[in-house]
């Protein structure tokens, strides 16, 4: 913004001069959309004005505005909203000239404007929070899931510190999506020490649908889905990017991550981004020991090319992720008196010293996406959109041991290894047939093939599945309606050796279908800006993965033998939520969000009676079966200014989620927490903006709501940790600069977690600061 | 000099795109097959005992999960019997046989001595267990050993292999547990 006007100013005396000298050709027109800069979302009744002529139109329900009959030659426009700052922007009129604003919300209002937010076509009536830029700026050189976590309600499922895997609701893996820039994310989702495989600098907005939502999104989406955005592309003339550096104390790890985007002024439908980021850290510690082999690398990068017109468009976009990591070392063990003895030990029975170095056993992930759009209006109030695209996901796991035969381990081939290529199609046709009439109708098609090589845990399949829905809503003044349905339908092929004796094997290939209508019907009301509630039912649906329908084998890192069962039929989940959002007044934001989850054929692991005989030991064997499941809980978030630079922000969430068919707990849900963060806004000074010191207390309850005799150690006690946040601005040679500080753990306690499933082994990792800079550039061409 | 920045950019992105799009494609084939990497895995512990007065006295036990840990469960699993006050040269073998030919997969934890042990606890019978191979550092193996039996009874015998990287000292208390068996055992 300042930039902007610096730049402003510096053009006002060329801007005299070119007005004159194009003030011949008067048929030129001016239109675009108005943007919000921080989610992409369309921003109606901003008022767009042209300085120096009386000429002032206002943007509609969708951001589109148009100006006509306007000369050629370079103009200021004045952009106004009411949640936003005011922007000033030049434009070089020559002709039809399409331009987009982005103009920027006011800080202290952001929390009001996604409820408040009037938009038509892209929202839905079910609940979104929106991870906050501040907090996204908190968490830069963190997981995706670390990120995810600041919304009440999200709590991450980890093994160690790398691998972190988001769950809504109390639900995860599989039974949650991750839309990648639009793209469901497909990747080896089942394993619980499988963390979704995304650069988390792609994302521009990061935010979370909560609840049931498989009309729309398709199965899977049973807890919530969650949506990464990446930044629009640029669509006025220069180039702007930002680097970001971070460094944290705890494995001493450091991220790189850059981003450029650009477009011309000699082809202004024409932008372009590359994106890259890297990573490194070493062995991390808790307060007592080091983890041995933790380290991480990671290096992901990501490109788009758009091509825009008024009426119509097309994007390409690819990405690559890649990770490896090393698992803890103490964790992999041989049998149940291994891990008997591992979990009674108050020290990992394997410590040691720092080191970049990757040993065994780890991780090696590369995942890539190619992803193509195009877009175009169908008449004055359609728009439709057909997206492409391809992921191809390598999973190499390696061993603690390499194996004896030394011909073998010369290989060094992973012990387990996976390869899954999915592609997908998406049409969409949204539309506004009537003044109050908003809805979307789209088909999609999915396929994905999978092999494995080295140890057999799950088989090679093919799917081939496809959807079919139709939402609508209906919105006047105070409420807002909306109905959805969808079909889907699922073709499943497995490709298995069984053993049949006599050290010979014999292919084994199954097919299965599964077919499942869902629906969903969601009501918002809202009184003034004051209040407003909105109440969602709605469900969804998911096909037993393969690894629930044929798994057969030795979990190491899990010690357990799982068997499949291939009679598994699709989950169905039932979903009611209600949101109740009270601002009685600018200090004060109040939002809670009670939810009711009831699942049928709930898929889960029930313990064998006798435990299984192999020649490594006795291990607990788990069939997979399917209950109902009841998961209900409620999320809390509060918000008070207590002065004007001073807030205090409160988030609580818990869950209770019960299996209906034994009469017992559900296992590995997350307890209840709270939150409470105080932040201090300190005045801009000068060259020193936006700056703030926050400090945030955050209490995890004991999980003792637990199946009993099923879990290897009882869940560990509730936890109390300390963190802190600051951030200062400064312009340093006409850019902002953004130094960030952040302390994690900052009473260095030592702590296990219920949903870490190093908890066994282990301590969570102490105190850890991250430092961070942030460098925004943005200049303009000639 | 940002046009040419532009172009180079372009240049550079089209390039990009070519080269990194797209990684080996394993979907192309028809139907995905299974693909031969077979792990390595122990199905079989045999214990062969030579009675040490008498070279022609030879009994057998052995374990067998024919298709590794999980699957189908093991297909034999012999009770250890022996006669009392006698002393037994035993050996072990241990066997892959899910491959053919079978793989002995003893000889490879024989070149790896140094970073393997048995160790074998006797439990309610009356049975003295010494090893009496060595690895490179004068440690015990366990694959060879001497078994001391004295009065009749019956009870458990656990044959442990533990795996020691760099941890072997001679004791069963580092690393981790590759094999762990226990026999029914009667002495008559």
């Amino acid at each position: 913004m300042i930039l902007r006007l610096n730049w402003f100013i510096l053009s006002v005396p060329f801007l005299l001069i070119s007005h004159q000298l194009h003030a011949q050709n008067c048929n030129g027109s001016i239109s675009g959309k108005v943007i919000d800069e921080h989610d992409g979302s369309p921003l109606g009744l901003a008022v767009i004005s042209i300085q120096g002529l009386k000429k002032t139109v206002q943007s509609d329900e969708n951001g589109n505005y148009r100006l006509d009959s306007i000369c050629n030659g370079d103009y200021i426009l004045l952009v106004r909203h009411k949640e936003c700052d005011p922007l000033r922007q030049k434009v070089t009129v020559k002709g039809e000239t399409i331009v987009s604003f982005y103009p920027e919300q006011r800080i202290m209002d952001l929390e009001s404007v996604t409820i408040q937010a009037q938009r038509l076509t892209s929202q839905s009536t079910q609940p979104k929070d929106q991870v906050s830029p501040e907090k996204l700026d908190q968490t830069k050189g963190l997981s995706l899931g670390d990120a995810l976590k600041t919304v009440p309600g999200v709590n991450t499922l980890n093994t160690g510190n790398s691998i972190s895997k988001p769950i809504i609701h109390g639900l995860h893996s599989n039974r949650i999506l991750i839309l990648n820039n639009e793209i469901r994310q497909e990747g080896q989702q089942w394993g619980i020490e499988h963390a979704p495989e995304i650069d988390p600098f792609i994302a521009g907005k990061l935010s979370v649908i909560k609840g049931a939502n498989s009309v729309r999104y398709g199965s899977d989406a049973m807890g919530g889905v969650v949506l990464v955005d990446p930044r629009p592309l640029r669509d006025s003339a220069g180039i702007n990017g930002e680097v970001n550096l971070i460094g944290a104390t705890n494995g001493r790890g450091g991220t790189a991550s850059a981003f450029f985007d650009g477009n011309f002024r000699k082809l202004p439908a024409f932008s372009w981004r590359v994106q890259g980021t890297l990573k490194q850290n070493g062995t991390l510690s808790t307060p007592k020991y080091n983890l041995i082999n933790t380290g991480l690398k990671e290096y992901n990068f990501s490109y788009a090319l758009g091509w825009k017109k008024q009426h119509y468009g097309a994007e390409v976009y690819y990405s690559q992720f890649n990770t490896t990591l090393g698992i803890f070392g103490a964790s992999h063990i041989g049998n149940l008196t291994d891990l008997d003895k591992a979990f009674h030990s108050s020290v990992p029975l394997e410590t040691g010293k720092f080191t970049y170095k990757i040993g065994r056993p780890y991780q090696h992930i590369e995942h890539e996406l190619l992803k193509a759009k195009c877009y175009f209006d169908t008449g004055k109030r359609g728009k439709l959109t057909i997206i492409y695209s391809r992921q191809y996901n390598l999973r190499y796991e390696y061993d603690k041991h390499p194996p004896l035969n030394d011909s073998l381990a010369a290989l060094n081939k992973p012990d387990l290894q996976f390869e899954i290529t999915t592609h997908t199609t998406d049409v969409i046709w949204e539309h506004r047939t009537a003044r109050h009439i908003a809805g979307s109708i789209g088909i999609n098609g999915i396929t994905q093939g999978n092999t494995y090589e080295g140890r057999a845990l799950i088989p090679n399949f093919r799917n081939y599945s496809g959807g079919i829905f139709w939402i609508e809503r209906w919105k006047k003044k105070h409420f807002e309606l909306e109905a959805g349905a969808r079909y889907d339908y699922k073709w499943l092929r497995i490709y298995k050796y069984e053993y049949i004796g006599n050290a010979t094997y014999e292919l084994i290939s199954p097919i299965h279908h599964f077919e499942n209508v869902t629906g969903n019907l969601g009501a918002i009301y809202k009184k003034d800006s004051s209040f407003n509630v909105s109440l969602n039912v709605s469900s969804a649906w998911r096909a037993p993965s393969v690894s629930e329908l044929y798994s057969s084998g030795l979990h190491h890192g899990a010690a357990a033998i799982e068997y499949g069962n291939p009679a598994l039929g699709s989950e169905i989940a039932y979903n009611a939520i209600l949101a109740i959002r009270y601002q009685p007044s600018d200090q004060l934001f109040i939002e809670v969000s009670p939810y009711y989850n009831f699942i049928h054929n709930f898929i889960y692991r029930q313990p064998t009676e006798e435990p299984v005989l192999t020649i490594r030991g006795a291990f607990p064997g788990f069939n997979y079966v399917q209950t109902d499941a009841i998961l209900k809980g409620c999320d809390f978030y509060a918000n008070y200014k207590i002065f004007k630079r001073f807030e205090l922000t409160g988030k609580a969430s818990i869950l209770r989620a019960w299996n209906k068919t034994q009469d017992n707990w559900l296992i590995m849900m997350p307890a209840d927490r709270g939150e409470l963060e105080a932040i201090y806004r300190f005045k801009s000074h000068g060259k020193i903006q936006k700056a703030y010191l926050s400090v945030s207390a955050l209490y995890v309850n004991k999980q003792w709501r637990v199946p009993q005799n099923v879990d290897f150690a009882p869940p560990p006690p509730a936890y109390f940790l300390l963190g802190a946040n600051a951030s200062i601005t400064v312009k340093i040679a006409q850019q902002d600069i953004e130094f960030g500080l952040s302390v994690q753990n900052a009473l260095n306690q030592s702590y296990r977690d219920y949903l870490d499933r190093f908890r066994y082994f282990a301590d969570q990792p102490g105190i850890n600061v991250l430092g961070r800079i942030k460098i925004p550039f943005h200049f303009g061409f000639k | 000099m940002n046009k040419k920045l532009n172009r180079l950019l372009v240049i550079g992105l089209v390039a990009a795109s070519v080269i990194t799009a797209c990684k080996k494609d394993k979907d192309l084939v028809p139907v995905p097959q299974p693909v031969e990497n077979e792990p390595e895995v122990i199905t079989t512990m045999k214990l062969m005992f030579v009675d040490s007065s008498n070279a022609s006295n030879v009994y057998y036990a052995t374990f067998r999960d024919p298709d590794g840990d999980g699957g189908t469960s093991f297909d034999i699993f012999d009770t250890i019997i022996l006669q009392p006050n006698k002393t037994w040269y035993t050996s072990i073998l241990l066997l892959n046989e899910t491959v053919s030919p079978i793989d002995t997969v003893s000889n490879d934890v024989l070149e790896e001595a140094n970073d393997h042990k048995f160790c074998f606890t006797p439990a309610g019978v009356s049975a003295t267990v010494q090893i009496t191979d060595l690895d490179g550092n004068g440690l015990p193996v366990g694959l060879q050993s001497k078994w001391r039996t004295s009065g009749t009874g019956s009870g458990t015998m656990q044959v442990e292999l533990r795996h020691q990287p760099g941890t072997k000292d001679g004791t069963c208390t580092s690393g981790e547990t590759d094999i762990s068996v226990v026999f029914p055992t009667k002495i008559q």
